[in-house]
């Protein structure tokens, strides 16, 4: 993985956004950017443009399949890999179906994070 | 207000009493008995009365005289059990002294006992009680198991919910561990690196046995789902066994298998299958001495439509007594693992469910001379 963009990391909960951050320097990505919950990463993704969004589902205030619809509304092509924590097969499901570039289990260990993450920036990012 | 606590196990008065004669003075009768211990009535002078009756004035037990115009006694409780089923009221008939085939017939069309003429008040009175009472201890008996029953749903919802919450936390704690052990923030002291490997340790088992927890409230709550498709059953064991060699390695364990010459092809959830295997696997290893051999066989027979196949271990086996606990939820036995390894006690009672889902059974016997076999028997063609 050669990724050089920019990426949002949209998550209520700071450790997991620390968690998944680490994963992501790790990968070499160089710029990442923090939103806590829905509204907060629509704001960043209108000034910021980011590359990739990575999207927590359960949120307070606006949650991941609503912040979903809207960031496609904003812009059709933009990369956004849901942050899952169960196997909730009709969310998960429901986001693949709302444009959803491909989904990680945050409880799985770093090393399976990190390999689906670097899988799915090769396969969107490739022709760039 | 009286007191809701009385001497007796259930006050009986104002429970309600269909009484069904067409004689006005045995009905006259039975009133003058009953109102004395304050049951409420209502009567009826022919069967289809009763039955017009019954639908209104929902009696708690009914007197049902067996000759009366029109249909009969039988007839109308026959009835009556087909309209209201097992919410029916019990049924006395009411009957002449010695019609003992009355009695019989009677029995036979539903009624639970019988009220011989002439009334005795005493008598009477004993036997309404008693089925009245009979009557009161299985409603609350049927209202016991549904709430039982809702606090059972409540409790998995429950778990369900603790356990997902605790996960990512846990998950995280586990994580941000790995990369401190790892160094990604520098180097670590011999020492630092030991509580941090502790701290590493202690979070993966909390998250398997929040892991197990929430297989089990999945898995109560009714929601479990299988993912069929047809898979070779072989090359599920052989991968389960090579990854629990390595694993049983440090005690010095060997898991043999020996695949059989065909290989049977199942329609199974793989992933859930997989975690029965893992699972029995993983225990053989966990209660052998070290330096033991675990042996793993499958015996496919077409003709019968079966498949099984069975671990067996060289452990202390399942303590007499024990049996029944082995495939309950928390059901740890006395015999502790060899390695100082962890157990949860759901592991083997989420194997029995799973397997139990795919129309399967799962069983453990001692072995002659020492260690126990877990068989697992599926359908070969489900």
């Amino acid at each position: 993985m050669n990724f050089t963009g920019t990426i949002l990391l949209v998550d209520d909960e700071p450790h997991i956004r620390k968690f998944v951050g680490l994963i992501l320097k790790q990968l070499g990505a160089p710029t990442i950017l923090e939103a806590g919950n829905g509204e907060e990463a629509l704001e960043i993704f209108q000034l910021q443009r980011p590359d990739l969004v990575l999207l927590d589902v359960n949120m307070p205030i606006m949650d991941g399949l609503e912040t979903l619809k809207k960031l496609k509304a904003i812009d059709p092509d933009c990369v956004v890999v849901m942050l899952t924590s169960l196997a909730n097969r009709q969310t998960i499901e429901d986001a693949l179906r709302l444009g959803a570039a491909n989904y990680i289990r945050k409880d799985t260990p770093k090393e399976e994070i990190a390999k689906t993450l670097g899988e799915t920036i090769d396969a969107c990012f490739e022709s760039e | 207000m009286e007191s809701s606590i009385t001497s007796l196990p259930f006050d009986l008065k104002g429970r309600k009493i269909l009484v069904v004669d067409d004689d006005r003075l045995n009905i006259r009768i039975l009133a003058g008995i009953l109102r004395s211990e304050g049951y409420v009535l209502a009567d009826a002078d022919s069967g289809e009365k009763a039955l017009a009756a019954y639908a209104k004035f929902h009696p708690d037990l009914v007197l049902l005289d067996v000759m009366m115009p029109g249909i009969d006694g039988f007839e109308t409780c026959r009835e009556l059990k087909k309209n209201y089923g097992d919410q029916c009221a019990p049924v006395i008939f009411i009957t002449a002294k010695n019609e003992s085939d009355d009695v019989v017939e009677g029995l036979g069309a539903g009624g639970v006992d019988y009220l011989p003429k002439p009334f005795k008040a005493k008598e009477v009175l004993a036997r309404i009680r008693s089925h009245l009472q009979n009557r009161m201890l299985s409603e609350q008996r049927k209202l016991l198991v549904e709430q039982l029953s809702a606090a059972d749903a409540a409790k998995n919802r429950f778990l369900g919910m603790a356990a997902h919450d605790l996960r990512n936390p846990l998950a995280s704690i586990r994580g941000l561990t790995e990369f401190l052990r790892d160094g990604a923030v520098g180097a670590l002291t011999a020492d630092q690196l030991d509580l941090i490997n502790t701290i590493h340790g202690a979070s993966q088992s909390m998250l398997d046995l929040v892991n197990e927890l929430l297989d089990v409230a999945i898995i109560e709550s009714g929601e479990l789902k299988l993912n069929l498709a047809p898979h070779n059953l072989t090359e599920l064991i052989a991968k389960s066994v090579s990854l629990t060699n390595m694993e049983a390695a440090r005690k010095r364990t060997t898991v043999v298998f020996t695949p059989p010459a065909t290989a049977p092809i199942l329609t199974l959830d793989v992933a859930k299958m997989r975690q029965v295997i893992d699972n029995l696997l993983s225990n053989a290893v966990k209660y052998s001495p070290p330096g033991s051999t675990v042996t793993v066989t499958i015996q496919a027979d077409a003709r019968v439509g079966i498949c099984s196949f069975s671990v067996q271990d060289q452990g202390p086996g399942i303590p007499e007594g024990e049996r029944d606990k082995l495939f309950k939820d928390f059901g740890r036995l006395s015999v502790q693992p060899t390695g100082g390894e962890k157990s949860t006690g759901l592991g083997l009672a989420i194997c029995r469910k799973i397997v139990e889902a795919h129309r399967g059974t799962i069983t453990a016997e001692n072995l002659p001379t020492r260690g126990c076999e877990f068989r697992v028997v599926l359908p070969a063609h489900a």
